[in-house]
C-alpha cells in the first residue's frame, strides 16, 4: 500500500519535472519547429530520480524509523536535483533567446526608470532648494571637487618625489 | 517517567547497536541543528572577518594600501590586486585558519592589499585608465617604498589581473619579479554567461550608464545571483546539513556575510570595463591604450603563473589560461585547480589545493 502511493507520488512529481523542463525549453525557442535540437531533460533527471527511487525504497521497507544513512543519502538526492536544475538553468540561460529577453527586460526597465528618476530627483531638488538645504546633486559635486583636490595633491608629490630622487642621484654621482 | 529520550531508544529490542549509536548521533545533531538555528535566528552574531593583522600605508580617495603583519623571510614582497567593485576584500582575509593572506604572511611573504574602497556618485567619472595608470602605480610604488625591496611580484586575483596585468605592461619602470594571474579574465571571448549577457547587441551599456549613473550594489548583486540561480538553494540545503557543526557555522556566517555585500560600481568604470575587456575583447588583442601606452601584455618578461579554476563561471579557465600564450617569459605555469571562483582562494578546498601552490611557486622565485 505504502509503496503504492509512494509510486504514484513519484510518478507525479516525474511528469512535473518533465513537463516543466518542455515548458521551459519551449519558452526559451528550443522547442520551436526548425530549431536547435532541444534538450533531453530525460538525461538530467534520471540519475537523481533513480537515487531518489532508491532511497524511497529502502524507507518503505525499513519501517517507520528512518536511518542516520537515509538522511544522507536523501541529502545526496536532493544535491543531485540541485545540480541537475543548476545544469538545465545554466544551459537555458545560456541561450541567445534567454540572453535577448535579458536585454529586452533590461532597456525597459531603464526606459521606465529614467524619467522617473529624472522627475524624482527634479522634486526633491526644488524641495531642497525651498528649505534652503544643499541638494544631492551639490553635495555630489562637493565630494568631487575634493576628490579632484586630492588627486591634485597626490600629483604634487608624486613630483616632488620624482624630483627628491632626481637630487638624490645627482648629488650621489 | 523516563525523561531520557537516548535511554528509552536503548530499550527498543528490535535496533542493532550499530544503528541505535548512530541514530542517537543523528539525534544530537538535530538537536544542536534546532539550537544553532535558533541562535542564527534569535541572536545574531556579526561574523568577525579579517583576522590579520595589518597597518595602512596609504590612502588616496576611496582606495587604500593595507600591509599584513608577518616575519617577512621572503625577499620580494607581495602586492596583491583583487577586483574593482563587486564585493569586499575581507574574503581574502575571511578568518582564522580560513585566510589567504594569513596563510601567505605565515609562509613569511611581506604581504600588500590593494583595497579598492567603495566608490560613490562623486567617482563615476573614474575610468579603468584612471586605476591602472595612477591609482595602481601609485600604491604599487607606496608598498615597494614600505617594504624597502627592490622588486616587487604581483598578485591579480578576478577583475585584479586584467586591471594589474595592464598596469604591469604599460610601466616597464615597475622592478616587477613575478605576476600571478589567479582567476583573473584575459581573453574575454571565452568568459562564459556574462559575456554572453554583456554583447553588445544585448547590452546597451551606453544606456545603462547614461541613465543610472554608477551602477547600484543591487544590480551588481542580481546580476551574479542570475549566473548561478541554484546557489542560495544549495548553500541553505548545506548549512541545514552542517548545521550541528558549530565551525561550520562560523565559516556560513563569516561567508554569508562577504555573500550579500555587493559594492557599486563607478558609472564611466563600468563602460569602459564592459565595452573594452567584455565587448571588443581588447586586452588579449592587444588594442588597448591607457595614458598614451599601448597595453601589451608581451612586455610581461618575469615568471608568470596563471591559475585557472575548474567550475569557475565567472572567468572559466579558457579565458584564464591565455596569459600564458601571450606573455615573453620562458618561466611561465598555468594551473588549473578544484574548485569555482571564490572556492579557489577561500575556503577549505582553497587551502589545501591554491594556497600551498601560489606560496611555493612564489616562494622558490622570490
Amino acid at each position: 500500500m505504502a509503496d503504492n502511493t509512494s509510486q504514484q507520488l513519484l510518478d507525479m512529481w516525474k511528469r512535473q519535472v518533465e513537463e516543466g523542463t518542455q515548458a521551459w525549453l519551449k519558452m526559451m525557442g528550443q522547442g520551436a519547429p526548425g530549431a536547435a535540437p532541444p534538450m533531453d531533460p530525460q538525461a538530467f533527471w534520471r540519475p537523481f530520480m533513480d537515487q531518489g527511487m532508491a532511497a524511497w525504497s529502502k524507507v518503505m521497507t525499513q519501517g517507520s524509523a528512518p536511518a542516520p544513512d537515509l538522511m544522507a543519502q536523501w541529502k545526496q538526492f536532493l544535491d543531485q536535483w540541485i545540480a541537475a536544475w543548476s545544469r538545465v538553468l545554466e544551459q537555458a540561460m545560456g541561450t541567445d533567446t534567454f540572453a535577448r529577453m535579458m536585454g529586452k527586460q533590461l532597456e525597459g526597465f531603464l526606459n521606465a526608470s529614467g524619467p522617473a528618476k529624472k522627475v524624482a530627483e527634479q522634486q526633491i531638488d526644488a524641495s531642497l532648494a525651498g528649505l534652503g538645504i544643499a541638494s544631492r546633486a551639490q553635495v555630489v559635486a562637493l565630494a568631487r571637487h575634493l576628490a579632484q583636490v586630492e588627486e591634485k595633491l597626490d600629483g604634487l608629490e608624486d613630483k616632488i618625489d620624482r624630483l627628491l630622487r632626481g637630487a638624490g642621484g645627482t648629488e650621489r654621482a | 517517567m523516563k525523561d531520557d529520550l537516548f535511554t528509552m531508544m536503548g530499550e527498543m529490542p528490535a535496533m542493532s547497536p550499530e544503528l541505535l549509536a548512530r541514530m542517537r548521533e543523528e539525534a544530537n545533531r538535530n538537536l544542536l541543528r534546532m539550537k544553532h538555528w535558533s541562535e542564527m535566528v534569535m541572536n545574531p552574531k556579526e561574523p568577525e572577518v579579517g583576522p590579520t593583522p595589518r597597518q595602512l600605508i596609504y590612502r588616496t580617495n576611496k582606495s587604500s594600501l593595507w600591509r599584513y603583519e608577518s616575519r617577512r623571510t621572503v625577499r620580494t614582497p607581495l602586492l596583491f590586486v583583487p577586483n574593482l567593485g563587486i564585493s569586499r576584500p575581507y574574503i581574502f582575509d575571511l578568518m582564522p585558519k580560513g585566510s589567504f593572506i594569513e596563510h601567505m604572511t605565515q609562509q613569511g611573504f611581506d604581504f600588500f592589499l590593494v583595497d579598492w574602497g567603495v566608490f560613490g556618485e562623486e567617482d563615476n567619472g573614474l575610468t579603468v585608465e584612471d586605476a591602472v595608470t595612477k591609482i595602481l602605480p601609485r600604491l604599487a610604488r607606496k608598498a615597494l617604498e614600505a617594504s624597502g625591496a627592490s622588486e616587487m611580484s604581483v598578485l591579480g586575483y578576478c577583475m585584479g589581473a586584467p586591471l594589474s596585468a595592464s598596469f604591469v605592461a604599460t610601466h616597464p619602470e615597475f622592478p616587477l619579479k613575478n605576476y600571478v594571474d589567479m582567476a583573473g579574465p584575459i581573453d574575454f571571448a571565452h568568459v562564459g554567461l556574462f559575456g554572453k549577457w554583456l554583447a553588445p547587441e544585448i547590452f546597451d551599456v551606453d544606456k545603462y550608464v547614461d541613465t543610472l549613473g554608477s551602477i547600484p550594489a543591487e544590480m551588481v548583486k542580481m546580476g551574479f545571483k542570475l549566473l548561478k540561480p541554484t546557489m542560495d538553494l544549495s548553500t541553505n540545503l548545506n548549512l541545514w546539513w552542517n548545521l550541528w557543526n558549530p565551525d561550520y557555522v562560523n565559516g556560513f556566517n563569516a561567508l554569508n556575510k562577504w555573500a550579500n555585500e555587493y559594492l557599486p560600481f563607478p558609472g564611466e568604470f563600468f563602460r569602459h570595463w564592459v565595452k573594452d575587456f567584455y565587448q571588443q575583447n581588447r586586452l588579449v588583442k592587444g588594442e588597448l591604450t591607457m595614458a598614451g601606452r599601448r597595453v601589451d601584455l608581451r612586455e610581461i618578461h618575469c615568471p608568470v603563473l596563471a591559475v585557472g579554476a575548474k567550475e569557475d563561471n565567472i572567468a572559466p579557465p579558457a579565458c584564464v589560461k591565455p596569459l600564458i600564450d601571450i606573455v615573453s617569459t620562458r618561466d611561465k605555469e598555468y594551473v588549473e585547480l578544484p574548485g569555482g571562483h571564490i572556492s579557489l582562494i577561500a575556503g577549505r578546498g582553497a587551502s589545501v589545493h591554491c594556497w600551498p601552490k601560489v606560496a611555493s611557486w612564489l616562494a622558490a622565485r622570490s
